[in-house]
């Protein structure tokens, strides 16, 4: 009998352990790795642009489109719509460059201390290259240092480099394409990135060529007041298949980091492009202090008929995460997709969804979204589903369901529908609630802790999302919203 | 301000502010024209009027008033509707008019009267709701109307009563010399379990082009209850902008019928406020569209209290190069624990001119809550049609008979069986 007590509480003294700690929600990527950095001061002007350029070895052309669209950006007002609260950004205190002082020629070459940062992240780039077959080109701060698996890329004529190196090699594919999707004057955010864009990825399929593997990205901010800005190019030519991975984390640190980025995608006729994200940027600790603005525009375009490009996206992280990963579905029988789990805690923002732009004949698209708020954090949908006039037999889907955890969040959902066409048929449906008692009574009559019980219906509330994603992501994916939903109930 | 502040439609309505000789309401007034003036119309920017472009309306001059509104010929027999045999308050061209108005025999404990006559006798009662600001984003006709509206209707049932007939509003546009412009304000309250049927009823006695706002405010004080139905068909120039603002006492129920079948402009703001425990929200509206006519319907449901409960049921049809918008905002406030609120918005489009603009939105504050909604644009469904056809009837029989049965749902449970029928008649055609 009284051992039977004692077990018991000891058990009980256990999980309150174990709560205690989780309701610290400990940052497990937040550390700052020490290597000198070089970089410009702070300040943005056309003098640091040309700077910029300079240290990046960029042709006269990439200088002159930088200096456009930041004469551009002068004259844009920055938009306020989202249903976000965001301290104003001071654009000139953020420095606009910096890189590892030492230039790596090979992985061998690479900063010890720089693959140790890898390793923390579980992104061991040899072993995980070799085991899981994906090549990865890790952007450490603004300058890539490492690219794997290139030679095998290589031989299937795919071209998987960092933007500055395409923008040396490959100027011609890069000057037919960049700015193709989303215009250097398409937003605020847009016009910064295509002024000061640092480094990202650049893919090119060619004609035919299914990608011989899954090709994925690891971002890191690092330097203290460094804004990075990536921009990343995909292109599938005629026929090319290619699975593009982006994860993100962030070291910790307690002052607002912005990142503004651009992605573009280009499908050719029947190319097809899926793009997947898991984001677990610092998302500022359990009273708003810090987290990482994640202020991105991504597009894809359509541009073929039959194409299909489909975005994956699992938003854990950032303090404020304002984006729209969208479609236009400009070739006939084009297909959109786009599935999204985006959770918030403690004060965290989300304003996020998708835009679906119907113009070719018989286009489809599908939505699914799903929000999860915890905590003080507010997390919005904001859709907008467009069918213009040519675009018959048009079809989308969409469907967004919101779960409330707890009394102080919210959960909100914007979807536009603008239709011009009689033939298209758009649906929408969207749902908001609290994880319902009955389920809950149910795992808990079972013996089910509380939060495993959360953690498992939460896991099925996204499951059709998660099944979308690779399968290393997904597994990731599953962990991170154990993780952040921790503390979040009891 | 913006380009449009300066436009020939806000110059034409600075000329006439009205001289009511009370100097609180005076004041209120030019405050109001001041605060319209500096900001003009809104601009499509501004995403209230996102799909409603106001740059044909601002180009426009119109008359304030109509000063032969008295004189007008009108049948108002013509627009009798069946059921609807109660107390009856008519408006052509914005006046009153006591010669077609039918108020001899008020039941008990209802006041029905208009609002000049009010304000005449006694204006001290009604300075708080005329004279407050409701600053509210892009309600530039909101200010017109606070600015230059003399009339309208001031209908109050008292606690308890339960006047069985129904109180029918009449608002006629009729033929006048040149484009009239008219300003109604209402203002309707409901004593505590008081019950009231209300039609109000929006039509046009010959062609013309007018514009007319009206804000109304409706008060339904705790157990009220009112089925109001509202049945707008406006000439088919004329322009028509609304807004009506309901407040929902504790264990107030609302019930409310619309139908847009007319008018070239039209738009119409509705917002509930569910602001006591229990209170109850029910609308069911159509709006069809044809020719060039543009209606846009904006509601928005706020939950503000414990066990609220909202039920909307809306559906559209845009023909010829009609456009059609409807926006359902559904508000649950933090702590309105155990709201329960239900959105669907289904429509028709059945020409490659015309546009449906569709916006459902949640905003969610508290958990305790259900909330949903669905929205979808299509076409008439193949198989129906095919059915129809096989059994003989020509397609745009077949047409027609689907898309009455489409809009004819949200009628299914207007309890005035009359109306209902007469209604329902209506939508067929």
């Amino acid at each position: 009998m009284s051992s039977e007590t004692t077990a018991s509480t000891n058990t009980a003294l256990r999980d309150n352990a174990e709560v205690a700690e989780a309701l610290g929600r400990h940052y497990s990527a937040g550390f700052v790795t020490e290597i000198e950095m070089t970089g410009l001061p702070p300040g943005l002007d056309e003098e640091t642009i040309r700077q910029l350029s300079a240290i990046k070895r960029e042709p006269e052309w990439m200088t002159e489109w930088r200096l456009k669209a930041y004469r551009h950006w002068l004259g844009m007002p920055q938009p306020d719509w989202a249903k976000l609260k965001m301290d104003a950004i001071d654009y000139q205190a953020i420095s606009y460059y910096a890189a590892p002082k030492k230039k790596p020629k090979s992985l061998d070459e690479v900063d010890p201390a720089l693959l140790e940062t890898y390793e923390k992240l579980g992104v061991p780039l040899h072993e995980r290259a070799a085991l899981a077959g994906v090549a990865v080109d890790a952007v450490f701060d603004s300058v890539s240092v490492g690219t794997t698996f290139r030679k095998q890329l290589a031989e299937a004529g795919v071209i998987f480099c960092s933007m500055s190196e395409a923008i040396r090699e490959h100027p011609e594919l890069v000057q037919q394409y960049l700015g193709s999707v989303v215009p250097p004057g398409d937003n605020f955010f847009a016009a910064l990135n295509s002024a000061v864009f640092s480094d990202g990825s650049f893919v090119f399929i060619p004609k035919g060529v299914r990608c011989p593997m899954e090709l994925s990205t690891y971002f890191r901010i690092n330097a203290q007041n460094t804004g990075q800005f990536e921009r990343t190019l995909i292109i599938a030519e005629e026929g090319a298949h290619v699975s593009y991975l982006e994860g993100c984390t962030a070291p910790k640190r307690d002052e607002n980091q912005l990142h503004a980025a651009v992605v573009e995608l280009v499908a050719l006729e029947r190319a097809q492009i899926k793009y997947s994200t898991v984001q677990n940027w610092y998302p500022g600790d359990e009273n708003g202090v810090g987290g990482i603005y994640n202020l991105v525009t991504k597009r894809g375009d359509c541009r073929g008929d039959d194409s299909k490009i489909s975005w994956t996206q699992v938003e854990t992280g950032s303090a404020i995460t304002w984006k729209y990963p969208s479609v236009v579905l400009r070739g006939d029988r084009s297909v959109g997709e786009f599935h999204s789990v985006a959770l918030t805690h403690h004060f965290q923002q989300a304003d996020t969804g998708t835009k679906m732009i119907h113009i070719g004949k018989d286009t489809k698209s599908k939505i699914v979204s799903k929000g999860i708020s915890a905590g003080k954090s507010n997390n919005s949908y904001r859709g907008l589903v467009k069918v213009e006039k040519g675009a018959s037999g048009a079809r989308n889907y969409t469907s967004c369901d919101s779960l409330l955890i707890g009394k102080q969040c919210g959960a909100h959902t914007f979807p536009y529908m603008e239709v011009k066409n009689p033939t298209a048929i758009v649906e929408h449906e969207a749902t908001t609630s609290k994880i319902s008692d009955d389920q809950m009574f149910y795992c808990r009559s079972r013996g089910i802790r509380e939060e495993d019980a959360v953690s498992m219906i939460v896991d099925g509330f996204c499951k059709q999302v998660f099944r979308e994603l690779p399968m290393e992501f997904a597994v990731e994916a599953k962990k991170l919203l154990e993780v952040s939903l921790e503390g979040a109930v009891g | 301000m913006n380009q449009l502040a300066l436009s020939p439609f806000v110059e034409s309505q600075l000329a006439a502010l009205p001289d009511s000789g009370i100097a609180w309401l005076d004041a209120a007034r030019r405050e109001q024209l001041a605060a319209f003036a500096e900001a003009g119309l809104p601009g499509t920017r501004m995403e209230a009027w996102k799909y409603t472009g106001l740059r044909a309306l601002g180009q426009r001059r119109f008359a304030t008033g109509d000063a032969q509104a008295a004189a007008r010929e009108v049948d108002v027999s013509a627009f009798a509707l069946p059921g609807v045999d109660g107390p009856r308050l008519v408006f052509v061209n914005g006046a009153f008019r006591a010669d077609l108005s039918a108020l001899d025999s008020l039941p008990q404990g209802v006041e029905l009267r208009p609002l000049s006559q009010a304000l005449r006798e006694d204006a001290e009662p009604l300075r708080f709701l005329l004279s407050r600001h409701e600053p509210e984003q892009g309600d530039a006709f909101v200010r017109l109307n606070a600015a230059l509206a003399d009339d309208g209707v001031l209908l109050k049932v008292a606690a308890g009563a339960k006047p069985a007939a129904p109180v029918h509003l009449l608002f006629l546009g009729a033929p006048a010399e040149g484009d009239v412009a008219w300003h109604l304000r209402h203002l309707i309250e409901l004593g505590e379990g008081a019950e009231l049927s209300l039609v109000e009823h929006h039509a046009a006695s010959g062609e013309q082009r007018h514009l007319g706002t009206a804000c109304a405010d409706i008060v339904l004080r705790d157990g009220a209850v009112l089925h109001h139905a509202i049945f707008q068909d406006a000439a088919e120039g004329a322009s028509l902008i609304r807004r009506s603002k309901l407040q929902l006492g504790a264990r107030a129920a609302a019930t409310l019928h619309v139908l847009e079948l007319g008018g070239a402009l039209v738009r119409h703001d509705l917002q509930a406020e569910l602001v006591g425990d229990g209170a109850h929200f029910t609308t069911r509206g159509v709006f069809k569209v044809h020719g060039r006519q543009h209606v846009d319907t904006q509601l928005a449901i706020r939950h503000r209290a414990l066990h609220t409960a909202s039920d909307s049921i809306w559906r559209g049809v845009a023909d010829q190069r009609g456009r059609g918008v409807f926006r359902g905002a559904i508000l649950v406030a933090p702590g309105a624990d155990g709201s329960d609120a239900n959105l669907g918005n289904k429509n028709l489009l059945l020409s490659d001119q015309a546009e449906i603009d569709t916006k459902p939105e949640l905003e969610i504050y508290a958990d305790e809550v259900k909330a949903a909604h669905g929205a979808t644009v299509g076409q008439l469904d193949e198989r129906s049609l095919f059915y129809l056809r096989s059994r003989g009837i020509p397609l745009p029989e077949a047409r027609a008979l689907l898309t009455a049965a489409f809009c004819r749902a949200v009628l299914d449970d207007l309890p005035n069986t009359a109306l209902r029928e007469h209604l329902a008649g209506l939508l067929t055609v």
